[in-house]
């Protein structure tokens, strides 16, 4: 028991270094900078919905539609482009991940309903739109030009979408750790019942929470879309549980109350190098998939047999209840 | 009696009915700023209601209250906040994943515009925490602190509110006696600050040493409010039972045989031990104590819902070890549950279908349920308990509460069981049916069953049991026989006045 | 959920709310029934295809595929599981391994090695969620993930054909001029009808997804329940992907994605709660009908493959809420 706990919380740079030495034994020239930046490069995209993530778990809720976000707000903004322009139209992606964040915490705080089951259904509409607005062809861009750019590497190591992902944890670390907001998110996701009698105004916070993380999750198909200079409605779809198991690995529960953006920037980077590692033995993608699955069940699994345990009096795991938070509460 | 300008609080002529039940009649309860007033009485005499009242988490039937002398209205919890009332909950409250300093500022921490003031408010907390003496780091996570450092954590956010009137539900059931002698250190300091302390309890020991004045209720009335002087723990108990101990409860006389289940020294680690009894064919065996005592817990534990760490089991004469409901039911052991609600029905299911629950498997032939004794099983019990109106197609929850516990109990006597264990089999139902199921339970150790009955309500104990055993802080007294029982023992033995 | 007033009052608060059930309950049944008709009697006027013996067989056809994932997935959903998210995994093992088998084994040994490991995969889930207390959608999520992967590893990420004829004959004929496929799903309606509404197993199915501690408290083996449901659903889908490979005579290894968006889509139209402790196959079923029958006149007027997914994914919204409303009358 008592091992099984050190390892839950020490799992991150467990998991880290564990990756990274086994990496470098297995793959000649793992350890060098041009792969960290295409590592990070690559963990960018899955970091970047992995922080709207963090958020909202540690309130206590899920969003599984941030893959079909991610497509959707990527082909708005390479459709609009020749209508508006780049920038105008990358904006209005993003704006279509906020509105599509809003849809799914306005019917989750609405309604009043698990927000797994929610945002299942929301991911299939959202998955079906993309589909429907391109014709389930992929659509390409303007200017191939842009995507060079992006693609450029900055000071040997970062590209401007890793350098956003960094600068967006980091702030996002700066908000869970000292904001009021912040920690209201926390208590929300902790003991609902306790924040709501102390005042907190927790359906707001849960409400908004969907909003950040469909935008971030918009951000990063925008991004995406802007790099490669193509909107695909299938984009994104391997994503879910990779972004899931990054999360997770980073040691933010998915029952609500914990969690840090420091970890997910581990989890993430975790995530990253193993795929890199992966790519590099020309491993194929469905056995990636398998890798990111079973430290998905195999951690979920560990945070339960951790939790059962001295979990503290009062406190209410929200989503393994199969209980939505806004319902939560004693009378 | 006191002045206006002093009276804290002053609710008068309170009455509160839920639709069949009158829970608070013409409450009349003052306090004055300054004081400890002690609130008394059994459980369900109505403080928790009237507490709720006072929180604004239960608008009163009728009644006017006033607070610091003006009349109030308060509709939700939020609004008693506002007049400077503070409640202190016998349960946690907090966020056990935010810091002891977050907690304690919980919904106003300190900031400007978004920005955590960190220093200031843990500055503050920390100053708040060593003026009630308490030794807590503020930057604690609060899940890593004990029960009893929680519950000062609890009072520190109340006193960190800077409230006028606080109320304090049961403080002391999870402290130890050196933190119960702090935290009257505690509240002795508010009171010096002009607080006025409601002060909920059931350890009568500690009403004399802290409360200035008592206030007594019993059946959702107020029966006296007095000052602490001059009033003993016995005059207490004496006006919190008060009633004439009446014949509701024909005892009903049954051949006493041989022991069923004899459980000895048991224990589940954590909220009982050292528990040990034994209840005979055709005997009642009542199992009392105040709330919490343990006494669910150990049913529970016996029946397989939670585990035993230490002790034995033995049902006639043989050595059980029970890990889960079906060992139990197998090894012919029955429970029904105190929360009728949450672990007695399964609502969207019809009273036949609830009643065959727990025997389905033997009622079945190849997987299929044979209807026609699905169908007799419930006809039988449904007339024999009279279950009114008598139809088992109908859904349980359109029952009355009284019907509802006769159909949980019918569940199990299909499994004819040796022993049954009932958990407060009576609460929440009226008059009628509580004769009604008395009778039943008066049938069955007729037919040589044993059964154990857990009760918080005394004249009920007194009424059926061949014997009690009374549990304090998840210990067991020894049996007490019928020649032995009497209200005022029992209380005493409950609230620790009596070794047990 | 239910307050300690209750206790109170000790009268029951949920008169109310059982007594508008039942007219919700008589609502929703002919609600569905006159859905259904609706959609049918639009597809006949809209379309001249629509009321043909050939696409009624069609949609029966298809209908039938998904129809015995759905009868699992009732399972699930009335157990209190929610939903099972490896259907496209077990329905790939199924397909994958019913014909890629064959040539070893022979076709009738392969179907029923592909099934039984289908239903491997769901014993996995229904420990994981059971006994681990995993949430269910995370548990078969990362289970259908982890198990499409090992399939397409498998098979080294192709396609799969089939070698048997025989087989592919059997499952694409008719008996009795109806299809075999129909008539197998009939079947395995009518079994999992009988167990959920005649069988001591459907019983403690019910009563788990009602209230799992009364459940528990009145010697339920609760958690055995909620990985049965799992391993139920595993089976069946196994079954359907083993059908579709035959018909198909070539199985891919994403051949079952959305299967499980269809099914969970009929079981919620058709009134099955998802909270769990209320619903039936035939309801299910109805679900599935309204649901099968609006894709195909979708199909008919040309309505595109996106939107019809567009469409079911309001229909699983509108269907959620409603029952959430249905639940916060019955609750508050």
């Amino acid at each position: 028991m008592r091992f099984l706990v050190l390892a839950s919380q020490y799992r991150v740079l467990i998991m880290l270094g564990l990756t990274l030495v086994i990496s470098a034994l297995v793959v000649p020239g793992y350890l060098s900078a041009s792969t960290f930046s295409l590592g990070l490069d690559r963990a960018a995209t899955i970091g970047l919905i992995a922080i709207g993530l963090t958020v909202l778990l540690i309130a206590g809720q899920i969003d599984l539609s941030g893959g079909a976000v991610f497509a959707l707000a990527g082909i708005v903004s390479v459709i609009l482009q020749r209508e508006i322009g780049i920038l105008p139209a990358a904006i209005v992606g993003i704006l279509v991940g906020a509105v599509a964040g809003a849809v799914n915490g306005a019917l989750v705080v609405g309604l009043k309903v698990n927000s797994l089951v929610l945002t299942l259904a929301t991911m299939l509409i959202f998955r079906s739109l993309a589909h429907w607005i391109t014709n389930s062809q992929p659509v390409t861009g303007t200017d191939i030009m842009l995507s060079l750019a992006l693609a450029k590497t900055y000071l040997e190591m970062f590209t401007i979408r890793s350098a956003l992902f960094i600068v967006l944890i980091v702030l996002l670390h700066a908000w869970l750790t000292r904001t009021i907001p912040g920690r209201n998110v926390f208590a929300v996701g902790s003991n609902p019942a306790a924040a709501k009698e102390s005042g907190i105004a927790s359906d707001r916070i849960v409400f908004l929470g969907f909003v950040f993380a469909g935008t971030l999750a918009g951000l990063a198909g925008v991004l995406q879309s802007l790099v490669t200079n193509t909107g695909s409605p299938v984009f994104g779809s391997e994503l879910t549980v990779a972004v899931i198991a990054a999360v997770v690995v980073g040691g933010t529960r998915l029952e609500g109350g914990r969690g840090s953006a420091l970890g997910t920037l581990g989890g993430v980077l975790t995530i990253g190098s193993l795929t890199i590692a992966m790519e590099f033995q020309s491993i194929p993608a469905y056995v990636q998939q398998v890798v990111s699955g079973l430290i998905l069940i195999l951690l979920v699994v560990l945070d339960r047999a951790v939790t059962t345990k001295g979990r503290a009096p009062g406190t209410r795991p929200a989503l393994v209840r199969d209980k939505p938070i806004t319902q939560g509460g004693k009378i | 009696m006191t002045a206006v300008a002093d009276c804290a609080l002053d609710m008068r002529g309170i009455s509160k009915t839920f639709p069949g039940v009158k829970a608070l009649s013409n409450v009349n309860f003052a306090v004055r700023f300054g004081t400890v007033h002690a609130v008394v009485g059994e459980n369900g005499a109505g403080k928790s209601t009237l507490m709720k009242v006072l929180n604004g988490s239960y608008a009163p039937t009728s009644g006017t209250i006033r607070v610091g002398g003006n009349e109030v209205r308060m509709r939700k919890p939020a609004d008693a906040q506002a007049l400077g009332i503070r409640m202190v909950h016998q349960e946690i409250n907090l966020v056990p994943d935010l810091t002891v300093a977050e907690n304690v500022y919980l919904g106003r921490m300190p900031g400007k515009w978004t920005w955590l003031r960190k220093g200031e408010m843990i500055r503050k907390a920390a100053a708040v925490l060593k003026e009630l003496g308490a030794a807590i780091n503020p930057r604690e996570r609060l899940g890593n602190l004990s029960i009893s450092q929680q519950q000062l954590v609890e009072i520190a956010k109340a006193y960190a509110a800077q409230p006028r009137i606080i109320v304090l539900d049961e403080p002391t059931s999870s402290l130890s006696e050196h933190e119960t002698a702090a935290l009257f250190r505690i509240l002795r300091k508010m009171r010096g600050e002009g607080i006025a302390i409601i002060y909920i309890s059931h350890r009568l020991k500690e009403v004399l040493e802290i409360a200035d004045e008592v206030t007594v209720l019993r059946d959702g009335s107020m029966i006296e409010t007095r000052p602490i002087e001059g009033i003993t723990a016995a005059e207490m108990i004496r006006l919190m039972v008060g009633r004439e101990v009446s014949n509701v409860f024909p005892k009903s006389q049954a051949e006493i045989g041989a022991s069923v289940l004899r459980v000895e020294r048991i224990g589940d680690g954590a909220s009982f031990r050292d528990v040990s009894f034994d209840v005979r064919a055709g005997e009642i065996l009542g199992l009392t104590g105040l709330v919490g005592a343990g006494r669910t817990e150990v049913a529970r534990a016996i029946f397989g819902l939670s585990r035993l760490v230490e002790g034995s089991v033995v049902v006639n004469g043989r050595k059980v070890v029970i890990n889960s409901p079906s060992e139990a039911v197998r090894a012919g052991i029955a429970y029904v549950p105190e929360d009728r609600k949450g672990d007695g029905i399964v609502p969207a299911m019809s009273v036949r279908e609830n009643i065959s629950l727990p025997i389905l498997r033997r009622l079945a032939r190849f997987g299929r349920i044979r209807r026609s004794a699905d169908r007799s099983l419930s006809a039988t019990y449904v007339k024999q308990f009279s279950i009114s109106p008598p139809d088992g197609e109908r859904r349980i929850n359109l029952l009355s509460g009284g019907n509802q516990q006769k159909a949980v109990i019918a569940k199990w006597l299909a499994a004819k069981p040796a022993v049954l264990i009932l958990d407060e089999p009576t609460r929440g139902v009226d008059v009628g049916a509580k004769a009604e199921i008395h009778h039943i339970i008066g049938q069955l150790v007729a037919d040589g069953m044993a059964v154990v009955m857990i009760s918080s309500e005394l004249p009920e104990i007194l009424g059926v049991c061949d014997r009690v055993v009374v549990m304090r802080d998840g210990r067991a007294s020894t049996p007490l026989t019928r020649a032995e029982l009497s209200e005022e023992r029992i209380m005493a033995l409950a609230t620790g006045e009596e070794a047990a | 959920m239910t307050g300690t007033t209750m206790e109170i009052s000790g009268v029951n608060r949920t008169d109310r709310f059982t007594r508008g059930s039942r007219l919700v309950d008589a609502l929703s049944k002919a609600g569905l029934a006159l859905a259904i008709l609706a959609v049918v009697l639009y597809g006949s006027f809209a379309s001249p295809a629509f009321f043909t013996t050939g696409n009624l067989l069609n949609v029966l056809t298809s209908m039938s595929i998904v129809g015995i994932v759905v009868v699992g997935m009732t399972f699930v959903l009335v157990a209190g599981g929610l939903a099972d998210l490896s259907v496209p995994a077990t329905i790939a093992c199924g397909a994958i391994l019913s014909l890629g088998l064959q040539p070893m084994i022979g076709p009738v040994p392969a179907f029923v090695l592909a099934v039984a490991l289908a239903g491997l995969i769901g014993l996995l889930n229904g420990m994981l969620v059971g006994y681990a207390g995993i949430n269910p959608i995370i548990a078969t999520l990362g289970v259908g993930t982890i198990g499409l992967g090992i399939v397409q590893a498998a098979v080294g990420g192709v396609i799969v054909y089939g070698s048997n004829t025989a087989s592919a004959e059997f499952a694409k004929g008719r008996l009795l001029g109806i299809p075999v496929v129909v008539l197998i799903f009939l079947v395995i309606a009518l079994i999992g009808h009988f167990v959920l509404s005649r069988s001591f197993w459907g019983r403690w199915t019910l009563a788990t997804g009602g209230n799992y501690s009364a459940a528990e408290a009145s010697a339920v083996p609760v958690k055995a329940v909620k990985a049965g449901a799992f391993v139920i659903t595993a089976l069946a889908s196994g079954m359907s992907g083993g059908l579709l490979g035959l018909t198909l005579q070539s199985a891919r290894p994403l051949i079952g994605s959305g299967y499980e968006f269809s099914a969970i889509t009929a079981v919620v139209v058709g009134g099955v709660s998802i909270i769990g402790g209320f619903g039936s196959v035939p309801r299910a079923i109805a679900g599935l009908v309204f649901v099968q029958l609006l894709t195909n006149v979708m199909v008919l007027q040309g309505v595109r493959t996106p939107i019809q997914g567009f469409v079911l994914g309001i229909l699983i919204v509108g269907a959620v809420g409603m029952d959430a409303a249905l639940r916060k009358r019955g609750v508050a």
